[in-house]
C-alpha cells in the first residue's frame, strides 16, 4: 500500500466526561460516571469492561451521535459537539447501505468529502484493495459473507482519512476463525495508517493482541477501574506466556466488577 | 448425458434467452383467458341466454374491433387512464412528502395519526355523493374521489419505509458526512425507505383504478365506467363486457410496469 499519504493522527483527550439519563418515571440512571483520559496520536486504545457498563455510550459521545451530560471530549484542538467525517466509526453490524453496492459504500464518504468522481474511484479501489476485495467492487452487500461486510465497512472508514477511529464491537459477531483473521488484517492497517483508533470489545484475549493499552471499565455506573499498558511486541502471540500472565491480571479485575454487574441484576430481578 | 454442462450458479443470457423467459411468464395469463373463455362460451351454448343478458365470447370479439375502430373504446380508456394518472400523482405529491415527515417526526405522527386512522377505513366510494354535490359530474369530482382512494395506501406505506429504517444507517449515514437533515434524507433516509414507497404507489394505483370506475359508473360522460353503465342502460351487454376486459387488461398491464420499476429500484433480498 504505498503511496497512501497518511493523514496526520490526532489526540483525544476526555474531561469530567459524564452521562446521565432520565426515565419515564423521573429517576435518573448514572450510565457513566466522570472519565478524565488522555489518548495519544497513533494510539490503539482497547475499552473492556462488562455488558451494560457504559462502553457504548461513551463510543457514542466520543463520536458525536450523544451528546454528553457533563464535561468535554476534545479531538485534537477540536471540541466534540457533533458527529464530523474526520473521525469515523466502524459498526458491530456493518451497517452498510444496502442500496449501494460495495465501491459505492466506500465512497459514500468520500462524495459527502466532495472529492470529485474519478479520484472518488480510484481511492476507494485503492482502499478495497487494501482489505482483498478489489474483485467485489460491483457486489451488493447481501451477496457478502459477515467477515467480508466488516472489511468493507473497514475500507469505507479507512477512504475518507479520519483523524481518528472508533470501533464499536467491530468482530462481535463473526466465527471466531473470521474475527482472528480480522484482528490480524486491522492490525496491519493500522501499522500502516497509524491512526488513533478506540475499540471496544467483550474479549479479553482480542483486547491483549490488539491494545496498545488496555481501559478496563467498572460495571454500572461505569468508570475507568485500571489503565492496562501492553508492552508486548507484535505480532502476539496468545498461547505465549507472556500473553497468558497479562490475561490473567485483565480477567482477575474483570471478574469482580462482573460479580458486581451480577448482584446487581439480581437486585434489579428481585425488585422488578 | 451431461454433454452441456452449465457451471453451477451461472445463469444463460443472451437478448434471444431473455426474451424467451418473458414470454413464458405470460403463459400463465393466456391459460387463464383461455380457461375463462372456455367456461364462458359453455355457457353461453348450454344455457342460450337472450343477446342482452350475456352474448357470446365471438360477439363481444366483434364488439371489441367495432368499438376499437370507431375510436370510442380507445377514448373512453384514455379518459379513464389519465384521471386515474393525474389523481394518483397529486397524491403522491402530497402523501409522499406527508409520510416521510410523519414517519421521521414522532410528534408529527401523532397529531395526526388519528386523522389518519379516521379517515382511512371511509372507502372512496363512500366519496362518490359528497363529490358530486361539490364538483358536479365534472372532472373534479372523479380527481377528488381516486385522490381521496390512492392517498392513503401511499401515505400509509411512506410511514412504515421512513419509520422503519436501521437506526443504525442513519447513524453511518452522519459519521459519514451527512451533517444537516437534508443531506441525510437525500443520502439515507429516501434509498433506505424507496422499496415501501414504491410499494405504496402500486397498491394506490390498483385502488385508484378500481375506484374510477365505480365514480364513472355512477357520474360520468367518458370513460370506461361509463361505456359499462350506458350499456346496461340500452341493454348491451356486450358493451358492458368489452368494458370489463378492458378494465382488467389495462390493470395488468399497468401493474406489471410498476413491478418492473419495483424490481429495478428495490435492493431488499428477493
Amino acid at each position: 500500500m504505498n503511496g497512501v499519504a497518511p493523514s496526520t493522527a490526532k489526540p483525544l483527550s476526555l474531561r469530567g466526561l459524564a452521562k446521565q439519563y432520565a426515565t419515564a418515571d423521573g429517576r435518573v440512571i448514572e450510565a457513566l460516571l466522570p472519565i478524565d483520559l488522555d489518548i495519544a496520536p497513533g494510539e490503539f486504545l482497547l475499552v473492556v469492561g462488562p455488558s451494560g457498563c457504559g462502553k457504548s455510550t461513551l463510543l457514542n459521545i466520543l463520536a458525536g451521535l450523544t451528546p454528553p451530560s457533563a464535561g468535554e471530549a476534545r479531538v485534537g484542538d477540536v471540541l466534540v459537539a457533533g458527529p464530523d467525517i474526520d473521525r469515523g466509526m466502524v459498526f458491530q453490524d456493518y451497517a452498510l447501505f444496502p442500496w449501494l453496492n460495495v465501491i459505492g459504500n466506500v465512497e459514500f464518504g468520500l462524495e459527502r468529502k466532495g472529492v470529485p468522481r474519478r479520484e472518488r474511484r480510484e481511492i476507494a479501489m485503492r482502499y478495497l484493495d487494501m482489505v482483498g476485495l478489489a474483485d467485489f467492487a460491483e457486489k451488493r452487500p447481501r451477496e457478502l459473507s459477515g467477515g467480508m461486510k466488516q472489511r468493507v465497512a473497514i475500507a469505507r472508514t479507512f477512504a475518507t482519512e479520519p483523524s481518528i477511529i472508533f470501533m464499536d464491537e467491530p468482530f462481535g459477531a463473526l466465527d471466531a476463525l473470521t474475527r482472528r483473521y480480522l484482528q490480524h488484517e486491522l492490525l496491519r492497517i493500522w501499522q500502516q495508517h497509524r491512526k488513533t483508533v478506540v475499540f471496544i470489545t467483550h474479549s479479553v484475549t482480542e483486547a491483549i493482541y490488539l491494545a496498545d493499552r488496555i481501559v478496563l471499565m467498572t460495571s454500572r455506573p461505569g468508570r475507568i477501574k485500571t489503565l492496562i499498558p501492553i508492552e508486548l511486541p507484535h505480532p502476539r502471540d496468545p498461547t505465549s506466556d507472556e500473553f497468558r500472565v497479562i490475561e490473567r491480571q485483565v480477567y482477575a479485575d474483570l471478574d469482580e466488577e462482573l460479580a458486581k454487574s451480577f448482584r446487581m441484576e439480581g437486585r434489579d430481578f428481585g425488585r422488578g | 448425458m451431461t454433454s452441456v454442462s452449465v457451471p453451477a450458479g451461472a445463469k444463460p443470457s443472451g437478448p434471444a434467452v431473455r426474451l424467451l423467459r418473458s414470454a413464458a411468464k405470460l403463459l400463465p395469463y393466456l391459460y387463464a383467458a383461455i380457461g375463462v373463455v372456455t367456461v364462458w362460451w359453455a355457457v353461453v351454448l348450454i344455457a342460450k341466454p337472450h343477446m342482452s343478458l350475456l352474448p357470446s365470447p365471438l360477439l363481444t370479439a366483434q364488439t371489441f374491433i367495432q368499438l376499437v375502430a370507431s375510436g370510442e373504446l380507445p377514448r373512453d380508456a384514455a379518459y379513464s387512464v389519465c384521471r386515474v394518472l393525474a389523481a394518483w400523482s397529486l397524491a403522491a405529491l402530497v402523501a409522499v412528502p406527508l409520510g416521510f415527515a410523519m414517519g421521521r417526526w414522532r410528534r408529527l405522527e401523532s397529531v395526526l395519526d388519528p386523522v389518519v386512522e379516521l379517515f382511512r377505513p371511509i372507502s372512496p366510494l363512500a366519496w362518490i355523493p359528497l363529490a358530486i354535490l361539490w364538483f358536479g359530474i365534472d372532472e373534479g369530482g372523479k380527481i377528488f374521489v381516486i385522490f381521496i382512494g390512492t392517498f392513503f395506501p401511499i401515505l400509509l406505506n411512506t410511514i412504515a419505509g421512513a419509520k422503519s429504517i436501521d437506526p443504525v444507517l442513519i447513524r453511518a449515514g452522519r459519521i459519514l458526512g451527512c451533517a444537516d437533515d437534508a443531506s441525510l434524507f437525500r443520502k439515507v433516509v429516501l434509498p433506505a425507505s424507496l422499496p415501501d414507497v414504491i410499494v405504496g404507489l402500486r397498491i394506490s394505483f390498483g385502488t385508484g383504478w378500481a375506484a374510477i370506475i365505480a365514480a364513472e359508473l355512477v357520474a360520468a360522460r367518458s370513460g370506461l365506467g361509463y361505456l359499462i353503465s350506458n350499456g346496461m342502460e340500452v341493454l348491451r351487454s356486450d358493451f358492458v363486457l368489452v368494458g370489463m376486459v378492458t378494465i382488467g387488461v389495462i390493470g395488468v398491464l399497468f401493474d406489471a410496469v410498476f413491478r418492473w420499476v419495483d424490481r429495478r429500484c428495490n435492493w431488499i433480498d428477493e
